[in-house]
């Protein structure tokens, strides 16, 4: 195997970096669909997923991304066009989901797997298979991504105009649904279950403060994206922090400096 | 000779649950002429729309579009979504890709040319309305869907929106059906009126459409004399809008 990637720090950074770049552009349209919860319910039943995975003696991602995608089939048969992704709905199935999955969790014996790290993330312990596993989706992910991005803005904007003129929404939501699913089974690894839908939302509202376009806002948030990461993977280096809580909390840092400058400067800009 | 047939609906029936939301709906719709939509609040209007604009498919009946039908629809609440930033301009290119003439052009016809490069997220009701027309333009539609197109804008707005859709017609010769409550407002330029409460109360011209019993049942006999009023003196529009007591909103 190629050397470099021997140091664990390498493959770490690595796998931040990758996951910055897919959590950006997906998760600007999922605040803008608002579909952010929805990233968080499926992050919760994903401890369900990693149950069933170590249970079944298979990859835990792959008990999470059948997990995930179950869920979302199953939302897509129950939504219809005009009515968003119900709260409760999300809730139950969020929280029913993370409580069964610490109770197979608990039915493992004892160390065969680290709750906290599924909680909380672990990205100082990607292996070099976690680091393939989240380059091909992420690049499946860019792919569709750039190949609808026209369909996927037009439908954030509007379904109704978009659906008017001829753009399938209901494909469309159903195709972010499945790309959110595969989003949740990666990020996981980086960021923990617990803690998916906070990188998802908070590089992106910092952005929001300052963008002038959907495609600008995409990559302000990618910025913010790294400055969270290096302040994440420092905490995790220097101090032993978890690294998916270090990321959030640089997050948010960066989202209140932005807003302590941006009103500041405001006065002045009038 | 009639104009080219672009829509024609046949027998439309809806049910939600145990509601019935429309009830044996049959009408045409043709190039160049305008359909007006009135009932009262329930009666089923913006649904009926959205069979013709394909947002609701699972009906009764049958809807025959000419085929390669071009349709822009201005929805009556626009959902704008302030998450996103994106500026009028952005927002003519969504889905369709015109030439900076073709996107000028048609923010000059709906008289928004200087709010080109502001953001959505800043325009008021009457404005997004607005742009949101100039927008049904560019795809050269054969039909344009309009519901309520006049919710949230003033009264002196929605004279000169009603004329500016008459305007369109004309320059674009495309259909136009249209979802309103101004029925004084929108009379003298309607070919067709389909007066709607589930079922299809009555249709057709607007002053027969006017005499009908099952209207005056629905909207009173002042409604109806207001639209009298209107079709002989259509100049003094605003006086009629101003004392019509017949004025309701969704």
């Amino acid at each position: 195997m190629i050397e470099w990637l021997d140091d664990f720090a390498v493959r770490a950074v690595i796998a931040g970096l990758i996951m910055v770049a897919i959590a950006a552009p997906m998760g600007c349209l999922m605040v803008w669909q608002r579909l952010a919860f929805l990233s968080d319910t499926l992050g919760h039943a994903a401890v369900m997923g990693v149950g069933l995975g170590l249970l079944l003696q298979v990859q835990p991602i792959f008990g999470v991304l059948a997990v995930a995608l179950l869920i979302v089939f199953s939302l897509s048969r129950v939504t219809s066009f005009n009515t968003a992704l119900s709260e409760t709905t999300l809730a139950i199935i969020s929280h029913t989901g993370l409580a069964g999955g610490i109770i197979l969790v608990g039915l493992l014996p004892a160390n065969t797997v680290n709750l906290e790290a599924i909680l909380f993330g672990d990205l100082l312990a990607t292996t070099t298979s976690d680091l393939l596993t989240l380059l091909v989706t992420t690049v499946l992910l860019l792919f569709v991504l750039l190949h609808h991005w026209r369909s996927f803005v037009a439908v954030s904007v509007s379904r109704e105009i978009a659906q008017a003129e001829g753009i399938e929404v209901r494909k469309v939501q159903f195709l972010m649904y499945i790309m959110i699913a595969l989003l949740v089974a990666v990020m996981m690894k980086v960021m923990g279950v617990l803690l998916i839908a906070a990188m998802l939302v908070i590089p992106t509202t910092s952005a929001r403060l300052f963008s002038r376009s959907p495609e600008q806002m995409v990559f302000i948030s990618g910025l913010y994206g790294l400055g969270a990461l290096a302040g994440g993977i420092t905490g995790s280096f220097h101090f032993d922090w978890q690294t998916g809580p270090a990321i959030v909390v640089s997050a948010t840092l960066l989202l209140l400096l932005t807003l302590v400058v941006t009103r500041s400067l405001k006065p002045h800009l009038e | 000779m009639q104009a080219e047939l672009l829509v024609r609906a046949r027998r439309l029936s809806l049910t939600l649950g145990k509601r019935q939301i429309l009830d044996d709906i049959s009408f045409e719709l043709r190039r160049a002429e305008i359909t007006t939509i009135i009932g009262p609040n329930g009666a089923g209007k913006t649904t009926l729309t959205n069979i013709v604009n394909g947002l609701i498919g699972d009906f009764e009946g049958e809807i025959e579009r000419m085929p390669g039908l071009r349709i822009g629809y201005l929805p009556q609440k626009v959902y704008v979504n302030t998450l996103m930033p994106l500026s009028v301009k952005r927002l003519l290119q969504l889905t369709y890709s015109p030439t900076d003439q073709e996107l000028d052009r048609a923010l000059a016809q709906t008289e928004v040319a200087y709010l080109k490069q502001r953001q959505v997220r800043s325009l008021s009701e009457g404005e997004l309305k607005r742009v949101l027309l100039a927008r049904t333009t560019l795809g050269q539609p054969d039909l344009i869907v309009l519901d309520e197109p006049t919710a949230g804008v003033d009264v002196s707005g929605e004279t000169r929106m009603y004329k500016l859709i008459g305007e369109l017609r004309d320059q674009l010769q495309c259909a136009v059906l249209l979802v309103s409550h101004d029925l004084h407002l929108v009379m003298s330029q309607t070919d067709q009126v389909l007066c709607l409460n589930q079922h299809l109360c009555c249709s057709g011209l607007p002053e027969s459409v006017s005499q009908h019993p099952e209207y005056l049942a629905l909207f009173g006999q002042q409604a109806s004399d207001s639209i009298a009023i209107y079709t002989h003196h259509h100049d003094h529009e605003h006086d009629v809008s101003g004392e019509s007591p017949e004025h309701r909103h969704d």
